[in-house]
């Protein structure tokens, strides 16, 4: 069945735009995803290795 | 909210980094041993255990594995711990990991020096082992898993997504390049052969570099750099783009190891592009480390952590530049097969790996033992010395490599190769193969002085097994994502579905890459002229592959003028069909064998040349670096293996017609009676059942099929 979809495809020359494709959506996907992220969030998160020993801030626990 | 306290566990920790002092002075060892072979081959000692190709493995294996992977776990159980605010999931998955982990080291060093090898680079270990590293690589990623569970917080931070993409890719990496038949417990044949099994070994190796070396020290310069530093990392957002993007490119730049060999030219097209794709998220993650000191870069000229930190992260930089520029056609022509490989890699191995690994020993060993380091100044004379050696390692390597490069491309004006003669250009290279060991003899003292320094701050010290925090309980919060809460943000604390997730963003590389050249046939055209190996060859092949000739001899004919003038035809994807292992090598330093016996060709030479070659290289030229091979002429063949290797091979689709397996001893008498009967016209006695015999039929088989038909070309049917 693989073999048909690849034969679809155009031969393997399509690979590369594919591939160039498939990477460029998914990182424009991923800059807008980090645009999105709160200030105050980024912040908090880069502090981690920091606050080894210290208690936890004041923001919520959960898992 | 209730504050608990818990314990870090700080013994595993200590483990990991006592078993990477150790390691890595055997490896870097074993490094210089091989380094002073290239000067003066008679440290091989005449004996088989200490030959390159033997040994090569085990330093390969030791550093890598041995001092890198143990170096990677003391971090990851380190800053996992802390950044979970959580002890280790399980203390004796802990102590199985660790004492695992040495067991498959020590088997590892015994088996290579015993000639027990796959012969595929990196991943040398013979299926048992091979098994056990599964298991213990799932008992390290199932403790890692569940310690992030419990975790305490409620962000995964980012060097822990490194810790999961590195765990995910490896196992997928390690299973993957290792199927394989086995023959017996200690041989086995991959199930892969020719331009199938190098695409993917070297889709393993490639990764290999990304996962094991590259993504682990990454999650530990991201723990790391900042605690040194005392100031969070420059940029979080950067961080994630740079997660994302490496793991995602990485997996599709394996081909970038097989440029201009009988690999189709799609595959070799997509391995250039997303390899000089790399830079960018490389680069960012340089960058991203290198910015956190903005603004303390007063603290780096005291401080020697930050120090050994800067430079591996420089090297880590220059070597991700490196790499794609190596990646391209252009500069792969000179590069590949010559010592740039190797001053890369070094580059990466004793830049990045060890100096962020001793950046990390420095960091925590006085911590867990109540201390201060025993001594600063001690510790900056080891930044100076293994700075100084990794430039000497790596300078003389790269100016080797463009001389050996412009000697093999040189033509003279009548239009023959300037230097036909291989081991021209190899003597040509002493003088920077010396300047070479020089660089890693300073390298070695360095680490001699960070382990006395270290050794020191533990005498000084009281050590804390059990290091005592508290963080507050967690609360259970639903699986499902909450209202006005993003996909990824929900990921970010589901450890599970983020393991899944970065599996899946690395197999689409993968798959894209490997699946076509199971599928399409036309991929590999067959060579009508191309048969099995006979039983006599086959063995022969296997002790080809035990001594590790592979580690000097490619076996592949770049499309060059220069190469066809100096082998012959250059290599046809049909004429490896029935490789199991392929043999292409990485590293020319002899020439190539591929085309050793076209009777007639340029590399033809007698079955009495080959016999007094094996017994003693330099009685032919005295400035020869090959190892001798006595114990081939003394030994005999083992053919009790005969049938079954006959038996696997059609297993693995080799068409040897039915019950060949019952006769193939006897064919492979009358082939060796016929060696020995040549070699007896040629004034040399010796016995049918050496193995001498049969590595001589495996060098006359080498390229004869594919000039079998006349115009080799023309033989290709394209089906």
């Amino acid at each position: 069945m693989l073999r048909d979809v690849f034969k679809s495809m155009g031969g393997y020359e399509s690979y590369g735009m594919i591939s160039m494709i498939i990477f460029v959506v998914f990182f424009v996907l991923l800059l807008l995803y980090t645009i999105s992220l709160k200030k105050k969030d980024v912040e908090n998160f880069s502090r981690m290795p920091l606050d080894d020993f210290s208690k936890e801030s004041d923001e919520v626990q959960e898992i | 909210m209730e504050n608990q306290t818990f314990y870090y566990d700080n013994k595993i920790v200590k483990n990991f980094a006592y078993a990477t002092l150790f390691w890595g002075v055997v490896g870097m060892v074993v490094g210089l041993l091989l380094a002073l072979q290239f000067i003066w081959p008679s440290l091989s000692f005449g004996i088989p255990y200490t030959t390159f190709g033997r040994i090569r493995p085990i330093h390969t294996n030791a550093i890598i594995f041995a001092f890198v992977g143990n170096g990677m776990f003391t971090g990851i159980y380190y800053s996992l711990q802390r950044l979970c605010k959580a002890r280790m999931f399980n203390d004796l998955l802990s102590k199985i990991n660790f004492w695992g982990w040495q067991l498959i080291i020590v088997s590892a060093a015994l088996t290579f020096i015993f000639g027990i090898t796959t012969g595929k680079e990196y991943a040398e270990l013979e299926w048992p082992i091979d098994i056990l590293v599964a298991v213990i690589w799932i008992v390290f990623g199932a403790n890692m898993i569940g310690t992030i569970i419990k975790r305490r917080t409620s962000h995964i931070y980012v060097a822990i997504w490194f810790y999961i993409a590195t765990f995910v890719t490896i196992a997928v990496l390690h299973v993957t390049n290792s199927l394989a038949i086995p023959v017996g417990l200690f041989k086995s044949y991959p199930i892969y052969a020719g331009v199938q099994d190098a695409l993917v070994q070297w889709w393993y190796g490639h990764n290999a570099v990304a996962f094991f070396l590259t993504t682990p020290f990454l999650g530990l310069m991201y723990y790391f750099l900042p605690k040194a530093a005392n100031r969070p990392i420059y940029s979080y957002k950067l961080s994630i783009v740079h997660f994302w993007a490496l793991i995602f490119l990485y997996i599709w730049a394996g081909p970038h190891h097989l440029l201009y060999s009988a690999l189709p030219n799609w595959a070799q097209s997509l391995g250039v592009v997303f390899s000089v794709m790399l830079i960018a998220p490389s680069w960012g993650g340089m960058v991203n480390g290198l910015l956190t000191l903005r603004g303390a870069w007063d603290r780096v000229r005291e401080d020697p952590v930050l120090k050994f930190m800067v430079v591996a992260v420089t090297a880590y930089g220059m070597s991700t530049f490196e790499g794609p520029m190596m990646s391209t056609k252009t500069v792969n022509a000179i590069s590949h097969f010559t010592d740039w490989t190797v001053g890369h890699a070094h580059i990466g191995a004793l830049g990045w790996n060890g100096f962020l690994t001793f950046a990390v020993l420095y960091y925590l060993i006085p911590r867990i033992f109540q201390t201060q380091l025993f001594s600063k100044k001690m510790a900056n004379l080891h930044f100076w010395i293994g700075t100084l050696g990794i430039i000497f390692y790596a300078v003389p390597l790269y100016w080797g490599a463009i001389t050996q490069a412009s000697m093999w491309k040189e033509f003279n004006e009548a239009g023959f190769l300037k230097y036909p003669n291989f081991l021209e250009t190899v003597t040509q290279l002493k003088p920077m193969y010396a300047a070479r060991a020089v660089g890693g003899a300073l390298y070695i003292t360095g680490i001699v002085l960070g382990i006395y320094n270290l050794v020191m701050t533990v005498k000084a010290g009281k050590f804390l097994p059990e290091e005592a925090a508290s963080a507050p309980a967690l609360v259970k919060t639903e699986a499902k994502r909450g209202s006005g809460e993003g996909i990824h943000r929900w990921l970010e604390r589901r450890p599970v579905q983020f393991t899944i997730i970065a599996l899946l963003v690395v197999l689409i590389g993968g798959l894209i890459e490997i699946v076509p050249l199971y599928l399409i046939k036309t991929n590999i055209p067959t060579i009508a002229s191309v048969k099995p190996y006979t039983p006599l060859e086959l063995q022969g092949r296997d002790i080809y592959v035990r001594e590790g000739c592979y580690t000097c001899h490619s076996q592949q004919v770049r499309p060059f003028r220069s190469e066809t003038e100096r082998y012959g035809e250059y290599a046809k994807a049909g004429e490896y069909v029935y490789d199991h292992p392929f043999q292409w090598g990485s590293k020319r330093n002899g020439p190539d064998l591929s085309r050793e016996g076209v009777v007639g060709g340029r590399q033809y030479r007698p079955n009495s040349w080959h016999f007094n070659h094996m017994e003693n290289p330099q009685r032919l030229n005295e400035q020869s670096i090959m190892p001798v091979y006595k114990w081939l002429i003394t030994d005999d063949l083992d053919i009790s293996t005969t049938a079954k290797k006959i038996r696997v091979m059609q297993t693995l689709g080799v068409p040897y017609p039915a019950g060949y397996d019952q006769i193939a001893n006897d064919e492979l008498m009358i082939q060796a009676r016929g060696i020995a009967d040549d070699l007896r016209s040629q004034g040399i006695q010796v016995e049918p059942t050496k193995e001498i015999i049969a590595m001589i039929a495996y060098l006359q088989r080498l390229g004869k099929d594919v000039h079998a038909a006349g115009s080799p070309t023309a033989a290709i049917t394209g089906k």
